[in-house]
């Protein structure tokens, strides 16, 4: 990454004429960046000011300012998203490279393509997770307990407990997320999918766990309750669907409110996608050389992996340019002793890499 | 016992009875599957991670996860690695109930399941056998904002029973263990409206504290309770049911008394049976609400066991009285070998009861022995009575303790798996009797064909009865295990949990009234019988209906047959 500033101004510069020329709202949620860069970090320590959030949509504001306590874990949740995302892609032409706080992505997501897809599938299960999370920390009071029953506040909880967290995440990654893509084109119905399939994963993921409590410890009494997985099982779960999203084409049809979008499978003798799944209609970029157009970063510098023949191996990722291989002594921990918390003793090695990246 | 009354009744009244009975047992169904909320709630909470920044061993401090005065957070352990914070000032806590809602009495109990969060790290693993150990405080408050007042104080340890089911490779880092679900703590009343729980682990290399416990990223705990409506629906069920058993009790034993002769084993047995029934259905549980008492679970236990016993060795008994061979029966002591292996079962489930219910720390003592001796001496009746001594206290933390509950299970199956031999046997055996004495029914006099017409008619009603009882609770105990599935999914409309306790419940306190209302002795019986039968058979009928024991077995039979033929 040795001219990455560079580059990002490059980028930077492309995406604000982008911006300038098209005059729509981007085609993925610019409020995303309260989960990059500073604006994240201050999370902790300053209230959210609604108003400053970029690219919020009226209902957003709305929400944003009504449940404002929740807003830090719906950042939260979009920045476990984007790590889990980066994560998942890391060997990969495309690592999921976040690039300031303003462009977050950059271009790349600007297509409806499968990266696209992905992203948005992640961000809004990333969103029902934290805000699920966070309810169980206690840290919002709006949460789980809804207002659907009768009588004075508490007394729905005294009678018969209170619905799960599970739905209330899910409730506000539906109501938070979904809010922007309430246009008729096609972009906007396949956000909506890919954000209800990141939901529905999670949903999906959920499992059950239970207690006998009866008789002597008998099964009599049982209580059972679902819980979260890991992020992490999300996250491979998702990748699943991305390496089997459909693609889709998009229809046009006349209905009383205008011109309406819609997608359709384009590949009849393929399965329908589910609600679990995927759908993108436009093709990726290779990725391979850098595009400000498309936010392809290229591989140029990147680490390969000598050895794989997979996608991060250097013949994939190196898109056929060969690589450069040099050795590296590094400094590293070792012989370390962890300690539960905090602490970790650890004797200093010096370690000797090949160190590969593509030409 | 000969003589009752569902013998006399005519088919339309006994059917008037039984469509009565079901619809009070639709009722009770109803009144759980539609009025009640599900039986129990479970609430997650993820423990905050807090720092004592000035630790100077104070006990009186408490953190607080949320609210006015909030601990100084972390927000995850990177932070504190990075802010060197020491393990021993990471404050785990946990405020029971979430914001804006509160505990209340009507909870009744309320259990606390921990769950660790262990990410897998290359060169931190879990190692077997690892236990953590745990620093815990329990404290509640009345209002919002008074000072905590300490409730228990406790280290506890807990074994770590992980795996992790994919390679452990660096590629794997960062994903969590499969951890079991630990048992943390159990209140056997919720007397109070909030909760504080502060836990610490504590770090001490040289007394091998918490070391090789792998990177606990997170403390999760689950609370379940009973919920309010429940438990309100549920009393009130109770306070119903009392008087109505109580009644029937009554006249029952009346019946009884005015007859002539003594009362028969079976007749007392089921009195027994019905006093039982009225020691569950008194509704002690109301003072739950009003008065801390702790010992309400191990009462509401003792109870449901001795009701349990007594059901279990009325069919045993209800069996033997019912066998028609030359036997004579009639004494409590006849049935040792089968109630033996109740009251012995009952007794392990008891005492394993008494031990996972009361706070005791067996952990403490090192030597088998001891704790064995402490488990069955100084289990609940410690200094202060019967109380609930350390919320945290678990049979299944300590491996003695386990060993010991795993014996109590296998030794009270074990009888359990006796006692059905039993009863299968005997209740083979009344068939085979039977189907002896059909055969020989014609050629009796027609008093002895009544009696054993009514034996025979006796015992099939009540098999009948009983095995669609058990059936029943059977099935529904498997639809309500298996609908625990899917109630994440399911509408709010019908409770099947509810359904199934309320419905069970009515259901055996319905067999329990119609088994005393059925098998009392009519009074019909005597005055039809001085005037049917010949002068020969009726002194031998009058012995007969006293008491079934003393049925002649079958060398009087072929007495009989054989004058009959004579004549």
């Amino acid at each position: 990454m040795f001219s990455e500033t560079f580059l990002r101004m490059i980028y930077l510069g492309c995406f604000l004429l982008f911006f300038g020329l098209t005059h729509s709202i981007p085609s993925y949620p610019i409020w995303w960046s309260l989960a990059v860069g500073h604006q994240y970090s201050s999370l902790g320590s300053q209230p959210i000011l609604c108003g400053s959030i970029p690219g919020l949509v009226p209902k957003q504001l709305r929400f944003c300012r009504n449940y404002v306590e929740i807003m830090p874990s719906v950042a939260e949740g979009v920045k476990i998203g984007i790590q889990e995302c980066q994560h998942q892609f890391r060997g990969r032409r495309w690592n999921c490279t976040t690039i300031n706080d303003k462009a977050i992505f950059g271009p790349v997501l600007d297509k409806a393509t499968r990266e696209s897809a992905f992203v948005h599938a992640i961000a809004s299960a990333g969103v029902a997770f934290a805000v699920t999370r966070s309810c169980a920390e206690g840290s919002a009071t709006i949460c789980g307990c809804d207002t659907r029953h009768k009588g004075p506040p508490g007394e729905g909880w005294k009678w018969g407990g209170c619905s799960e967290d599970v739905e209330f995440g899910s409730m506000v990654s539906r109501e938070f997320a979904d809010a922007r893509e309430n246009r008729p084109d096609a972009r906007s119905a396949m956000n909506r999918h890919n954000n209800e399939a990141g939901r529905t994963s999670l949903n999906d993921n959920m499992f059950l766990k239970c207690k006998c409590h009866g008789l002597s410890g008998s099964c009599e009494v049982k209580t059972c309750w679902w819980s979260q997985p890991d992020f992490r099982v999300i996250g491979d779960y998702m990748k699943d669907k991305y390496d089997s999203a459909s693609e889709m084409v998009v229809e046009k049809h006349k209905e009383s409110r205008g011109w309406v979008e819609t997608l359709r499978p384009r590949y009849t003798f393929f399965k329908p996608p589910t609600e679990r799944d995927l759908v993108y209609y436009e093709s990726s970029p290779n990725f391979c050389e850098p595009n400000p157009e498309t936010g392809s970063f290229g591989t140029r510098d990147r680490a390969c992996n000598l050895t794989s023949h997979g996608i991060d191996g250097c013949d994939l990722l190196c898109c056929g340019r060969g690589h450069n291989t040099r050795t590296e002594k590094r400094k590293e921990k070792c012989h370390c002793i962890f300690h539960w918390c905090c602490y970790v003793s650890c004797q200093e090695c010096v370690r000797v890499y090949d160190v590969h990246t593509c030409k | 016992m000969a003589g009752a009354i569902i013998e006399n009744m005519s088919t339309k009244k006994l059917v008037i009875v039984g469509v009565i009975l079901l619809l009070f047992q639709a009722f009770s169904f109803m009144v759980g599957g539609l009025i009640a909320p599900s039986p129990t709630t479970a609430v997650h909470y993820l423990a905050t991670k807090c720092v004592d920044s000035v630790r100077h061993h104070q006990s009186n401090k408490w953190f607080m996860p949320w609210g006015p005065n909030q601990c100084d957070k972390i927000r995850d352990l990177e932070e504190a690695m990075s802010r060197k914070i020491e393990a021993n000032n990471i404050v785990f806590a946990v405020h029971i109930p979430l914001p804006n809602k509160e505990m209340s009495p009507w909870f009744q109990f309320m259990l606390v399941i921990l769950q660790f969060d262990i990410a897998f790290k290359m060169y931190n693993q879990i190692e077997d056998g690892a236990m953590a150990t745990i620093d815990v405080g329990l404290a509640y408050r009345d209002d919002t904002l008074s000072e905590w007042t300490e409730m228990a104080h406790s280290i506890e340890q807990r074994k770590l029973s992980c795996n992790f089911t994919t390679s452990k490779t660096y590629e794997n880092e960062g994903r969590y263990y499969e951890c079991d679900l630990l048992p943390f703590m159990e209140l056997g009343s919720v007397a109070h409206k909030y909760y504080l729980l502060n836990i610490r682990l504590p770090v001490s290399e040289r007394k091998k504290v918490n070391v090789g416990i792998g990177e606990v990223k997170d403390i999760r705990l689950v609370g379940i309770h009973q919920n309010g409506g429940f438990t309100k629906v549920w009393f009130a069920m109770k306070t119903f049911l009392t008087p109505s058993i109580l009644i029937i009790m009554v006249w029952y034993w009346r019946r009884i008394t005015l007859m002539t002769r003594p009362p028969v084993l079976l007749e007392k047995v089921i009195f027994a049976l019905g006093m039982c029934m009225t020691f569950i259905n008194i509704p002690v549980e109301w003072f739950s609400v009003g008065f801390n008492w702790t010992w309400m679970l191990l009462f509401g236990d003792i109870r449901q066991g001795i009701f349990y016993a007594m059901l279990l060795s009325f069919w045993i008994i209800f069996c033997g009285e019912h066998l028609m061979d030359e036997m004579k029966r009639n004494h409590f002591s006849v049935y040792w070998k089968q109630v033996g292996p109740i009251v012995f079962g009952s007794f392990c489930l008891f005492i394993f009861d008494m031990c996972e219910r009361c706070g005791l720390n067996t952990h403490r003592h090192t030597h088998t022995h001891t704790a064995v001796h402490g488990l069955f001496l100084t289990c609940c009746f410690s200094t202060r009575g019967v109380q609930l001594k350390n919320p945290f206290y678990s049979i299944w933390a300590s491996d003695v303790g386990t060993e010991l509950a795993m014996a109590f299970i296998i030794v009270a199956g074990i009888c359990a798996c006796l006692y059905f031999l039993f009863l299968c046997f005997m209740v083979f055996q009344v068939f085979r009797n039977i189907s002896g004495k059909r055969s020989c029914l014609p050629a009796m006099t027609k008093a002895r064909r009544l009696i054993y017409e009514g034996l025979i008619f006796r015992f099939k009603f009540l098999m009948l009865v009983t095995l669609t009882c058990a059936a029943m609770t059977v099935i529904f105990f498997i639809i309500s295990q298996v609908n625990e599935g899917h109630w994440h999914w399911g509408d709010y409309t019908v409770q099947v949990n509810s359904a199934f306790f309320t419905g069970i419940y009515g259901m055996w306190n319905l067999y329990v009234f119609a088994i005393m209302f059925l098998y009392a002795p009519s009074h019909k019986r005597y005055g039809e019988q001085q005037s049917s039968g010949d002068a020969g058979a009726s002194g031998e009928d009058v012995q007969l209906t006293t008491t079934i024991t003393h049925v002649d077995g079958p060398t009087e039979l072929y007495k009989m047959t054989g004058k009959e033929a004579q004549e």
